[in-house]
């Protein structure tokens, strides 16, 4: 199978799966919804009966912004005019990319969303390499019975995730990227000096990403349970198929890249009164929407890329085909010549 | 190196370079002393002196560029413009605040900043020596060994940016000298706006400078971490020698060039009627040229040096001039040097946003939108201190708001009357990518005049301290933001042609002198007709700060009226007179006047219809209370729809914040 049909195939599959895509939105929001009622508090308090929120309410309001933030603490420091439509996303990646401390207010919410989606994509990946419904029970008991190996997979993405942003990313985007601009007199320059060192850390970071994506699906379609194993397994399984790894992965961000283009365009310039505003806010949450459908079709992608290039029949038993057996199970069954019974 | 010392030279030709002016091709490398030229200068090129002319330089720069050295030649003449008689001279020596760790301005530093220049290689830091020193006359006497470092203001024996010499012969009140000075510098990676990177010198406080001999002594303060400079008013003749093919800008108008061997060429710039000179040189400058003319006010050729990463942005820089140089001119009077030169400096020089006499540096970005005021709010702000700065010549060790704030006050204006709508924006990636909130527009009595600034440091220091003492952490709020408030709300409560016919009164009188703050005091209270000493004694002689807020408001209904109340409450120290509003639901408004004196004060009314708002200062024309929320009330708070609002877009953000942090899973 071709990077192309992987992509394609990883966008049927997420769009068949309408209830995980929703269902992961609903995660994302119930996990965001606790500390947005506490920020909602805070600047409820703040404004109190002031006519200063009929500002707010027609648009922003600078003046107020400013003394909100001088009396801020804790959560409130993080409500800042940046996060303003498409300035989070681009708040957001930069503040990644540029190894930003994350606030330690959402460090909680970021880290819950992680271990909760951890747990989730067993089931999720399970579904999508099964490429049919696999109801609650089935799904549940998927992410049940995988969680183990990837929460010791996601330990050991931790200790690796860790090395690069503590060590890597400094060494080339601090370090290097002063030496080589020490003495630069064009921006330009060190501009381009900044993205190709960028690059050099996107490369690691995307190796380093999709070998544990692989890992990942390995765990799940091959029903492993060594997080070190599935790991150079996938190391394996990147290095041999390199190319279309590279590929698949550069056409879903490039339609990561075209979705939030069309946000930025959408909410550009954009504080509007009324049901303008309310409109504007609709248009954040589709774009989260948007981005839950992606997220979830690289998965897909990525699996059915795995499934298409590695043929497990050669070196996998085949036992019978009841739940909680391996998608490759599955997959073999289908295969074999006579029908199981 | 006194490589540029030498004779006049018979035997130099003179060539045309396309474009330029002429060239004077000197075969030898010998050069007029500036001893010879400064007998010559005694007597003004160009009618009636604008200033006192008490300490004029005529200079001989050579740079080597190889070891980031300038060679320095100068004959002051000084003459004495105190009532009493000199007994000693005192120079500032500016680069040796960088001579190492342990001068007054890097222990400054380090007390906001306790790594800072911890990573200066050797060749980074600065140094300036004086080799020679001679007060000239009939026996001219070397007085180069009784020189002697002093700190005027806190004693450190390791600072040595003041340097004292006992004179042999006192100079008496209203008389002239004429002191030779040799010197040699080191030109540091950039420290406070002077420096070297790569092939790009910004060369500013760069030769001895003679300090302000005043009634009370000699004013001549060390190099502090948050102040700027103080000096005399003459006349500058200056020789730069730098390598062929360099581009050089300076303080005044270059009258001719001259080749010298070795592959160098000498730029020789002259003005009259500054108090310093500053320059820059890099082979990569692109020069533009435009003239800024006006109905009545004289015309000013611009000269532009542009980064060629700039160049579409030419027309930006010479609008924002221009902008300044007619506002400034129409409110407070006119500029009148004729020339003025704006230097885009190189990225990374540290050179940006800097006025000097007739030269300024803006500075912008590679990308920078518009709807941002990059570059046009910088080079606004540094044109207009030709006027705040460059005429109006107040000491900025000692009361740097005179200028920084006022001038600040004045580009807010500018940009409010030129430059708007313009918006919140922010830099992505490194600071590279900017990203401009079309839906946050920026007023000026928020952004302009720096409200945010003020409201976090308002109580660190008072203002009437002399600035080199201030926290150094904050002395930029005080100095800028506080005074352009405390300006904005004085034009908000005397009104704009009242307070204009303050400034431009101030201006006029005192151009071309070094006014003190009570100066200042003395003719607003007289133009304005008003004792404000009340007011002065708060912003100035103070550090109250000023919140006024709406305590209680009610509104009952009592048989078929509504009985409404209002407590206004001065929660801040500062007192300030106060308009208090009610609006009732038929829009009817009522107004009050309190002295604002109270700690609180109640209102109150019975009409048919009931109230709707209540309002403290409703027409902000306090913008130096910190707490402008509180300031209102609503009987129909919209507070927590616009926190649904508002936490509602915070929302999507931590959505996207989470999906982000996805990218591991």
């Amino acid at each position: 199978m071709g990077p192309g049909l992987a992509f394609r195939q990883g966008l049927r599959r997420a769009a068949r799966a309408p209830s995980i895509v929703a269902g992961t939105f609903v995660l994302t929001l119930l996990v965001a919804l606790p500390l947005t009622i506490a920020l909602r508090g805070m600047i409820a308090a703040h404004f109190g009966a002031s006519r200063a929120a009929e500002a707010a309410l027609s648009g922003a309001d600078y003046s107020w912004w400013q003394e909100f933030l001088a009396q801020a603490t804790g959560l409130g420091t993080t409500f800042v005019p940046s996060i303003v439509g498409f300035g989070a996303v681009l708040l957001n990646l930069s503040n990644l990319l540029d190894n930003v401390p994350l606030a330690t207010t959402v460090a909680g919410a970021v880290a819950a969303w992680l271990v909760i989606w951890s747990f989730l994509s067993g089931g999720i990946i399970d579904r999508f390499a099964r490429d049919r419904p696999t109801r609650s029970a089935g799904f549940f008991g998927a992410c049940g019975a995988h969680f183990p190996a990837l929460v010791r997979l996601g330990l050991l993405a931790l200790l690796v995730y860790g090395a690069v942003f503590r060590w890597l990313q400094p060494s080339i985007l601090t370090t290097l990227y002063g030496r080589l601009t020490l003495n630069e007199t064009v921006e330009q320059g060190a501009f381009l000096v900044r993205v190709l060192l960028y690059v050099i850390f996107g490369i690691v970071l995307l190796a380093v990403n999709m070998i544990f994506d692989y890992a990942r699906i390995r765990i799940v379609v091959e029903d492993r349970r060594s997080a070190i194993g599935s790991t150079l397994a996938a190391v394996r399984f990147v290095r041999r198929n390199a190319g279309a790894v590279w590929r698949l992965y550069v056409l879903n961000a490039g339609l990561f890249v075209v979705v939030a283009l069309v946000y930025a365009v959408t909410v550009r310039g954009s504080s509007p009164a009324g049901l303008a505003a309310w409109l504007i806010l609709a248009a954040g949450e589709v774009y989260i929407l948007a981005r839950h459908y992606l997220k979830l079709a690289f998965y897909a992608s990525e699996t059915a890329l795995f499934q298409g290039r590695l043929a497990h029949a050669g070196y996998t038993a085949a036992p019978p085909v009841v739940w909680p057996d391996s998608p490759a199970v599955e997959s073999i069954a289908n295969a074999a010549p006579e029908p199981r019974r | 190196m006194k490589a540029i010392r030498g004779l006049y030279l018979p035997w130099c030709r003179i060539r045309r370079v396309p474009g330029r002016l002429a060239v004077i091709v000197c075969v030898p490398f010998l050069l007029q002393p500036a001893l010879a030229r400064a007998q010559s200068q005694a007597a003004p090129s160009s009618g009636r002196p604008l200033s006192p002319r008490n300490a004029s330089y005529t200079i001989d720069a050579r740079l080597d560029h190889s070891r980031h050295t300038l060679t320095g030649n100068e004959v002051i003449t000084w003459r004495n413009p105190a009532s009493r008689t000199a007994t000693s001279l005192q120079f500032h020596l500016y680069y040796n605040a960088w001579r190492d760790e342990r001068s007054t301005f890097m222990r400054e530093r380090r007390l906001t900043n306790p790594q800072d220049a911890t990573d200066r290689r050797p060749d980074d830091w600065a140094s300036i020596d004086i080799t020679s020193l001679k007060v000239l006359g009939n026996a001219a006497a070397d007085m180069t060994a009784r020189l002697r470092y002093i700190a005027p203001d806190d004693g450190n024996r390791d600072d040595k940016t003041v340097v004292e010499v006992p004179l042999d012969s006192p100079v008496p009140a209203g008389s002239t000298i004429r002191i030779q000075i040799e010197w040699t510098a080191h030109v540091p990676r950039t420290f406070a706006r002077t420096g070297v990177i790569g092939n790009y010198y910004f060369i500013a406080q760069w030769f001895p400078k003679i300090g302000v001999l005043q009634d009370t002594g000699w004013n001549c303060h060390q190099f502090h971490a948050a102040t700027e400079f103080f000096s005399d008013f003459g006349v500058y003749d200056v020789r730069l020698t730098v390598p062929i093919g360099w581009v050089v800008g300076a303080t005044g108008v270059e009258k001719d060039v001259t080749d010298v061997e070795g592959g160098y060429r000498t730029h020789h710039y002259y003005q009259e009627d500054v108090h310093d000179f500053a320059w820059t040189t890099s082979p990569d400058y692109v020069e533009r040229h435009a003239k800024f003319e006006h109905p009545t006010l004289p015309p000013v050729d611009m000269r532009l040096l542009l980064q060629p990463e700039h160049v579409e942005q030419e027309e930006r820089h010479f609008a924002a001039t221009r902008a300044a140089l007619r506002y400034y001119g129409e409110w407070y009077g006119p500029y009148p040097y004729g020339h003025i030169t704006v230097v885009d400096p190189a990225w990374q020089s540290g050179a940006g946003g800097m006025e000097y006499p007739t030269l300024f540096t803006a500075g912008t970005r590679w990308l920078a939108p518009t709807g941002v005021t990059q570059p046009e709010g910088v080079t606004v702000h540094e044109a207009g201190h030709q006027f705040w700065y460059g005429i109006v010549a107040t000491n900025e060790f000692e009361d740097a708001w005179m200028d920084e704030g006022l001038n600040t006050f004045s580009t807010a204006r500018v940009i409010e009357q030129e430059f708007e709508p313009n918006y919140y924006s922010q830099r992505y990636f490194g600071g590279f990518i900017p990203w401009v909130f079309r839906g946050l527009p920026l007023t000026r009595e928020v952004d302009g005049d720096r409200l945010a600034g003020y409201r976090g440091a308002a109580r660190q220091d008072v203002q009437a301290t002399p600035t080199f003492r201030y926290w150094p952490a904050t002395a930029g709020s005080i100095t800028y933001n506080k005074t352009a408030l405390w300006l904005h709300t004085l034009e908000r409560h005397l009104g704009w042609p009242v307070l204009q016919r303050v400034m431009s009164t101030y201006f006029q009188r005192f151009a071309f002198k070094h006014p003190v703050p009570q100066d200042f005091f003395n003719v607003a209270n007289e133009i304005s007709a008003r004792d404000l000493t009340w007011y002065f004694d708060q912003v100035y002689r103070g550090s109250q700060t000023f919140d006024y807020g709406v305590d209680l408001f009610r509104s009952d209904a009592t048989d078929q009226r509504y009985h409404t109340t209002v407590v206004a409450r001065r929660y801040g120290d500062g007192i300030f007179p106060m308009v208090v509003r009610v609006t009732l639901t038929n829009g009817e408004q009522i107004n009050w006047n309190w002295d604002g004196r109270d700690r609180w004060k109640m209102f109150e009314i019975d009409r048919e219809v009931g109230a709707k708002t209540a309002e403290v200062d409703p027409d902000r024309v306090l913008l130096l209370d910190v707490n402008r929320t509180n300031n209102s009330a609503s009987l129909q708070p919209q507070g927590p729809k616009a926190a649904t609002r508002w936490s509602l877009a915070w929302l999507v953000w931590l959505q996207d914040q989470l999906l982000t942090y996805g990218f591991f899973v």
